[in-house]
This record gives C-alpha cells, sequence and structure tokens, in this order.
C-alpha cells in the first residue's frame, strides 16, 4: 500500500478540457473500450462523446428513446452492450459502439416507476435492478428476461451492485438498509447498518444509500450518500462508510465535508486503495476530493466546481470525467436571460489523473 | 385612562391556571356525545344546511407544482415523475399523488397562481392575508377573517382552530386589525393545552369560586383597559371553557384505527383527520399544517417522501367529507406560499415560484371535476389568465356566500374591502 505522500505524488488531478452540454446529467461513464464517454440525462436523452487520444472530445447525437431521467449507465465489456435505465422503468441495452445505436433489448416497466441503479454480474451475464418500488430483479443481460425477484426491501431501494465474486449481491435503500443476497439461493443473508445515511425529519424521510460500491478484492463494501442534518433544503455531511464485507462489522466513516457539502453523488474505489468521490449540495458547493480511508483529510481535493454529480475514470486509469453544474444554478422567481427562461447544464471536466 | 400593562393575556399559552379559572364546574363533561366516532348522520344532516365551514392545509415552504397537480413530464423541467390519469377523463395530475387522483372528481385545481412574493418570510402573510391593497393596516390571515365574519358555529366552538407540529397557544397576529380576539386558536401536535381537565383535588364549588373570582377580576381589569384587550382576555377564558366541555375532540385514542392508518400515523395524517374530526363537532374554520416542503435541495426524493404523506391524509378527508356529504358545506382548500422553480438548481432542488404555481380545492360552492387556468408547455409561465391570490379570496369568500363586493370590515370607523378591490372570483370554478 502506497503512503499518502506517495499517493500525493503520484496522482494529481489537473483538468486538461472542459465540455460543454445544454442540459443537465446524472451520471457520467466511459465506456470500457476507452472511446466513448456517454451522460445520463435530465432530458431523457444519453448524451455520448468520442474519446480519441489527447484529442477534444467530440460530442456525438444523443440516443433518444428513453423518458424522465436516466440515471443509471452499465457496460458489458466483451458484449459490446450499455444498459441503461430511466425514471419511468425503462431499462434497455444498447450497442454502444454503433454510430446510431438501437436498442437491442427493452423491458418497458421493469420496475413500477424510477429505476435508480443497475449493476452488471461479474460474469456479464446478469444485470440487477432496483427502484422506488422496493424492488430488486435480475434479468438476463443478454435478452432482458426476468430471472429473479427479490422483495424484502421495504422502502425505496435505490443502490445494487454485485459482489465481484458474483456470489453475491448488495442493495441499499431509503432507511439505509443495506441487505446481502445469495444470489442462487434467492434470499437475502445478511444485512449491513447504514442507517447513519437515514434521517426521519418532521414528515420527510432524508437521505439514503445512495451508492454500492466494491473494493476490487471484494473485501470492503463502500456505502455513500449523506449522513443528514436535516429535511427541506437537505442539508448533511457528505459520508462513505465502509464495511467489511465478510464480517459486516463498519471498519471507517469518512466524512467529506461540511454540512451544506451533503451528498456523495458518486465514487470510485481506487485499485491503489484510495477513494475518488465528488459531492454536491447547497448550489455552488462541490468537491472532487482524493482520499486514503482511514485519513482525516483528503490528499486532493478541489471545490473549483459547483455541484459535482458524477465521476468517472478512464480505462487507461490516466484521466477521469466529472460532470458538475453551472454556476448560479439557483435562484428564487423570475430570472430571465435575454428575455428566456434558461435551464441549467452540466459543464464536464476532464482531468488527467497521473502526475 | 388605559393602565399599561405589562403582558397581555392573549400572548401566553393557555395555561394550566387560566383553565382552571374558565372551569366553572363544567369540567369532565361532554357537549354532543363523543367524536370517537362520527357526529351522527341526523346532527350532520343539520349542520350541513346551516354551517358553512373550512378546511385549510397549509403546506409550509411550497409544494411543486411540478411534482403535484401541474405535471409536465418528459420536459426540459418536468423532473423524473410520471404523470397518471385521474377520476376525471383528460385530466392529470402527478404519479405522486395516486389517492387524490382518484378523489379528482371532487377537486377543483387552479392552475395558473401568479403571486406577488417569492419569499418565505414577506410571502406566507402576505399569501394568507390575501395581499390586498395597502391602507397602511395588517390585514387578517383568511382563518381570521371567517372567524370575524361568519362567527363560531352553531355549538360556539372556537371558531378558528389550528392544528399543527409543535406548540400551542393563541396566534394573535393572525387576526390583524381585527384585534386579538379572532387569532388561532392553535393546538400543537393536536394537543390539548395542559392540564384542560378539572383536578379531582379540586372541588366543583372550589371551581366554580375560582370563576367567581375570575370574573370579577376580570371586571375590574376591563374597567381600567381599552375595550379590545379585555374583549379579547375574556375570549381565551371563553375559550377554554368551551374546551374543557369537548375534551373528546382531544382523545385520539377513540379513532377507528382504520382511519387511522388511512389518514396516516405522521404528523399529516393525525392532523388533519383531527381536523375532520373538528369540523364535525362544528369548528368553523380549521387549519391544518404541514413544515418542511422548502426543497431548496433533493426536490425530487423529498417529494417522492412528502408527497406520499399529503396525498394520504387529503385524499382519505376529501373522501370522507363527500361521503358524509360535508363537501356540500365545507370548503377545502390545499395551499403553498408558492410554488417551486421549473429551473431544477445544482442541489438537484427547486427554488421559490410565485410565477405560476396551483391551487387545490374542494367543496361548498365550487364546481367538481375541473381544472381552472393553465401554464405553457414547459411550466414556466402561466399561458391563460393569472390569478393573484385576491382572487382567490374572492372566490373563497362567494363559496361561503359572502359577497366580497358589499361585505366590508369596520376598522374603528375606516371601512375596508375584504378582499383585493381590484380583483373578482374565478368564475371557471364557482358553481
Amino acid at each position: 500500500m502506497a503512503t499518502t505522500e506517495e499517493l500525493k505524488a503520484r496522482f494529481a488531478p489537473n483538468e486538461v478540457q472542459q465540455l460543454t452540454t445544454s442540459r443537465q446529467l446524472h451520471t457520467l461513464r466511459f465506456s470500457p473500450c476507452g472511446k466513448y464517454l456517454f451522460g445520463g440525462g435530465y432530458d431523457a436523452a444519453i448524451h455520448r462523446w468520442a474519446v480519441e487520444g489527447d484529442e477534444p472530445f467530440k460530442e456525438l447525437p444523443p440516443i433518444e428513446g428513453h423518458s424522465g431521467w436516466v440515471q443509471p449507465l452499465v457496460f458489458a465489456h466483451e458484449a459490446g452492450l450499455l444498459f441503461t435505465a430511466d425514471s419511468w422503468g425503462r431499462i434497455s441495452a444498447w450497442n454502444y459502439a454503433d454510430e446510431a445505436p438501437e436498442a437491442v433489448w427493452t423491458v418497458a416497466d421493469s420496475h413500477d416507476g424510477w429505476v435508480r441503479c443497475l449493476s452488471l454480474s461479474p460474469d456479464g451475464r446478469q444485470l440487477a435492478s432496483c427502484g422506488s418500488d422496493r424492488m430488486v430483479r435480475i434479468w438476463s443481460a443478454a435478452d432482458g428476461t426476468k430471472q429473479t425477484e427479490l422483495s424484502e426491501h421495504a422502502d425505496d431501494v435505490y443502490a445494487v451492485a454485485y459482489h465481484p465474486g458474483g456470489e453475491f449481491l448488495v442493495s441499499g435503500d431509503l432507511k439505509g438498509v443495506v441487505k446481502k443476497w445469495e444470489i442462487a439461493a434467492g434470499k437475502s443473508v445478511g444485512e449491513f447498518d447504514a442507517s447513519a445515511l437515514y434521517k426521519h425529519d418532521r414528515i420527510q424521510d432524508v437521505g439514503g444509500v445512495w451508492r454500492l460500491e466494491f473494493s476490487r478484492d471484494g473485501k470492503t463494501l463502500a456505502c455513500a450518500g449523506t449522513a443528514p442534518f436535516g429535511g427541506g433544503t437537505v442539508q448533511g455531511v457528505p459520508s462513505i462508510m465502509l464495511f467489511d464485507f465478510d464480517s459486516g462489522q463498519l471498519e471507517h466513516t469518512m466524512k467529506l465535508g461540511a454540512v451544506k457539502d451533503c451528498y456523495v453523488h458518486d465514487l470510485h474505489l481506487h485499485a491503489d486503495g484510495f477513494v475518488i468521490a465528488v459531492t454536491s449540495g447547497t448550489p455552488g458547493s462541490g468537491q472532487l476530493l482524493l482520499q486514503v480511508p482511514g485519513e482525516d483529510a483528503p490528499f486532493f481535493s478541489s471545490t473549483k466546481m459547483s455541484n459535482c454529480h458524477s465521476i468517472s475514470l478512464h480505462p487507461d486509469g490516466k484521466r477521469m470525467a466529472v460532470s458538475a453544474t453551472n454556476r448560479g444554478s439557483n435562484g428564487n422567481g423570475r430570472q430571465l436571460k435575454d428575455g428566456e427562461y434558461a435551464g441549467n447544464n452540466s459543464p464536464i471536466h476532464i482531468f488527467e489523473l497521473v502526475s | 385612562m388605559s393602565r399599561s400593562p405589562l403582558c397581555k393575556p392573549w400572548e401566553h399559552t393557555l395555561t394550566r391556571r387560566q383553565l382552571l379559572g374558565a372551569a366553572a364546574g363544567t369540567a369532565g363533561t361532554i357537549g354532543l356525545g363523543g367524536l370517537g366516532g362520527l357526529v351522527q348522520p341526523a346532527v350532520a344532516e343539520e349542520m350541513k344546511q346551516k354551517e358553512k365551514q373550512v378546511l385549510f392545509m397549509w403546506i409550509d415552504g411550497g409544494m411543486s407544482q411540478l411534482e403535484s397537480w401541474d405535471p409536465k413530464p418528459n420536459t426540459q423541467f418536468g423532473g423524473p415523475f410520471r404523470a397518471i390519469p385521474t377520476s376525471v377523463p383528460g385530466v392529470h395530475i402527478s404519479e405522486l399523488l395516486p389517492r387524490s387522483a382518484k378523489q379528482m372528481h371532487h377537486l377543483a385545481i387552479v392552475r395558473s397562481m401568479c403571486t406577488q412574493d417569492n419569499s418565505h418570510s414577506a410571502g406566507v402573510g402576505r399569501i394568507q392575508r390575501g395581499d390586498p391593497k395597502n391602507r397602511g393596516v395588517t390585514y387578517p390571515y383568511f382563518g381570521s377573517a371567517v372567524a370575524k365574519l361568519m362567527g363560531p358555529c352553531e355549538r360556539k366552538l372556537p371558531p378558528y382552530v389550528w392544528v399543527k407540529p409543535g406548540s400551542s397557544g393563541f396566534i394573535h397576529q393572525d387576526a390583524g386589525f381585527l384585534g386579538p380576539k379572532y387569532g388561532a386558536l392553535a393546538f400543537g401536535d393536536g394537543k390539548p393545552p395542559e392540564n384542560l381537565l378539572r383536578p379531582d383535588t379540586v372541588s366543583e364549588a372550589d371551581d366554580a369560586a375560582r370563576q367567581k373570582l375570575r370574573e370579577a377580576a376580570n371586571r375590574r381589569y376591563g374597567e381600567l383597559r381599552r375595550p379590545l384587550a379585555n374583549d379579547a382576555n375574556s375570549y381565551v377564558y371563553d375559550m377554554a371553557q368551551t374546551l374543557m366541555r369537548r375534551s373528546d375532540l382531544f382523545d385520539t385514542s377513540q379513532y377507528d384505527p382504520r382511519d387511522v392508518q388511512r389518514y396516516g400515523t405522521h404528523d399529516l395524517g393525525r392532523h388533519t383527520l383531527q381536523g375532520l374530526k373538528m369540523l364535525e363537532a362544528g369548528v368553523r374554520f380549521v387549519k391544518v399544517n404541514s413544515y418542511g416542503w422548502d426543497t431548496h435541495g433533493d426536490n425530487f426524493n423529498g417529494h417522492l417522501s412528502l408527497m406520499d404523506k399529503f396525498d394520504q391524509a387529503f385524499s382519505a378527508v376529501v373522501e370522507d367529507l363527500a361521503d358524509r356529504g360535508m363537501l356540500d358545506h365545507v370548503l377545502v382548500i390545499a395551499m403553498s406560499e408558492f410554488g417551486r422553480t421549473p429551473r431544477i438548481n445544482g442541489h438537484v432542488g427547486r427554488d421559490h415560484w410565485p410565477e405560476a404555481w396551483s391551487i387545490a380545492m374542494a367543496g361548498t360552492g365550487l364546481k367538481r371535476g375541473v381544472v381552472a387556468g393553465a401554464t405553457n408547455d414547459k411550466g414556466t409561465f402561466v399561458d391563460t389568465d393569472e390569478y393573484d391570490i385576491g382572487h382567490m379570496f374572492h372566490t373563497w369568500f362567494r363559496c361561503l356566500d359572502i359577497d366580497a363586493f358589499k361585505v366590508e370590515y369596520d376598522n374603528g370607523g375606516q371601512p375596508l374591502p375584504i378582499a383585493h378591490d381590484d380583483m373578482q372570483p374565478i368564475t371557471a370554478v364557482l358553481a
């Protein structure tokens, strides 16, 4: 394991490019081949950019067909598929490298409403989904046939992730309940207590397990979200709870900011043992953080970007994309620009990660 | 000459001493039978014919019109949610209101609200006072206005009560220039003032003696003060006395558990159910409110959670009022101080938006199953006639058979209109 000083010397994110968007994005992901960057939008579109060496990223026509918000983006490398889902319940698989990708298969009503997360099994054969209907479902990645339905959550299920070993699946919900499922048996065999990521405030349920991520060796499970302070205008401390997967014991809780910084929106557990995370809270606040679990402070942080929502590491390990929000995104009442009521957008910041 | 008082009685929460003083030997007695169940059909029929009442559901902070009554699915600002059909063909509302969608045939929705204030601090008062022309006086909240103009119902229960989260008290500020007597009697968490019942250690005779002493002291107090102040002081005692006869109103243990589940065990559900019981008991104006709707951050998860509770309580009370024939004489209003911005900010929230928002209503004087006004395709601005809160006050007064063009307040000889004098009722929703 490298020391923090060594990591600091090796990983020094440097912004090299910024992409403009006309709409807001929820999720950003590089394809496993490294040739494309995809963004799931609030406009029901899947936005795309071609990535060629050090050339500026080239925007491609978006993929249409979804409704509401497109949130999860997951790839099957060998099959060349991109799996996407939206807030109206649709899951689709696309040949993402095609010039004009068509849906290979679609399940229109995979969930009743918002599909929050997808995860592909390590062997690439199963796709797990979860949603606001409190369900976890497993589909054939090849054709979208439903294989299993897991129904023990009592609340909206926000996140799902396959264990690298392929035997287990985890799912996390609004109240911070993280269930460990034995896939072959189709039953839960344990729970992780991430209830610190939830609060009941007045009549509002606040927080939840927004992201689940395994370390490459499968020994550590990261549960990300916020330690909520209150509802309404949600505030809280962006937090990542790191559990030992076998024992279920909480090993560390990473507190990544102040109350105004609110949610960890996305994270990546780096092979070198540190966490890359982005946060978004009070409009204007946003952080990119690289931190070793157990350390008090990040070895790199940037607050130059406003409201960071997603992060994706390029397969070459040398580049990273962060989606943020334009400045001045908030404000009460009538604010017109050139006579028009303008929406917000998600500038994408491309970093060189390795020094 | 008035003596300068150290404090005013109505500024205090109803205290044990006040209530004990007001007991007058009536403690523990029940007026019209327990309200654990419904008011008897014959009684309800009588009330229906004689008494117009109001249920005012105040959603404090700002409910998003896009996540409720005016969804714009699959548009730039539409958010993640779908629109669903309702019991009225052609009318769609947010999928976050599935139960209310089934009650749409009872509802009247105004989707073209355009009001003047985008701050909570000024907006809450401005909206609930009807935002009339500035005549140098503080206008009353709608509840106080109704209390003044209509008085208590026949059973003489307090005319304006407020079932709310948090603390209890007498909210005299609501009354504005009408004077503190017309303020709201607030029941924190639906609970009665502390020590409502006369303790066993105080005999009826002792209680009556104390009451006589209080009345004498009150007369002496009144002789040296302005009548307005003394009226309010007496009023607080009178209300306490009345409430002591109706302690059953606060005995939620007698509610049908099925009703409790239908309305929801959360604050808004419990308080709305209690509001229904108070209407059935004969309270003129019941305000029920919910705090925490100012969703500048995480608006969509917030509304997913909040709207579920609102939908549960609102649909249940509309259904029950309809089933009991009470919508014929009860006006139901559900609203906030403004809506929320179409633009989604970086905290995935929506900010304050008075430019184009919605109000839901039902009941007496209103058409049923109608939508008035419309916003543009993106939901950013009103596309039809804009309605301000003054239009709503005119509409509500018309529903209550009060002619806002003839009836005026008398502010110490100064005649004042009861609603904005340049506005009119919204005929599109009037029956």
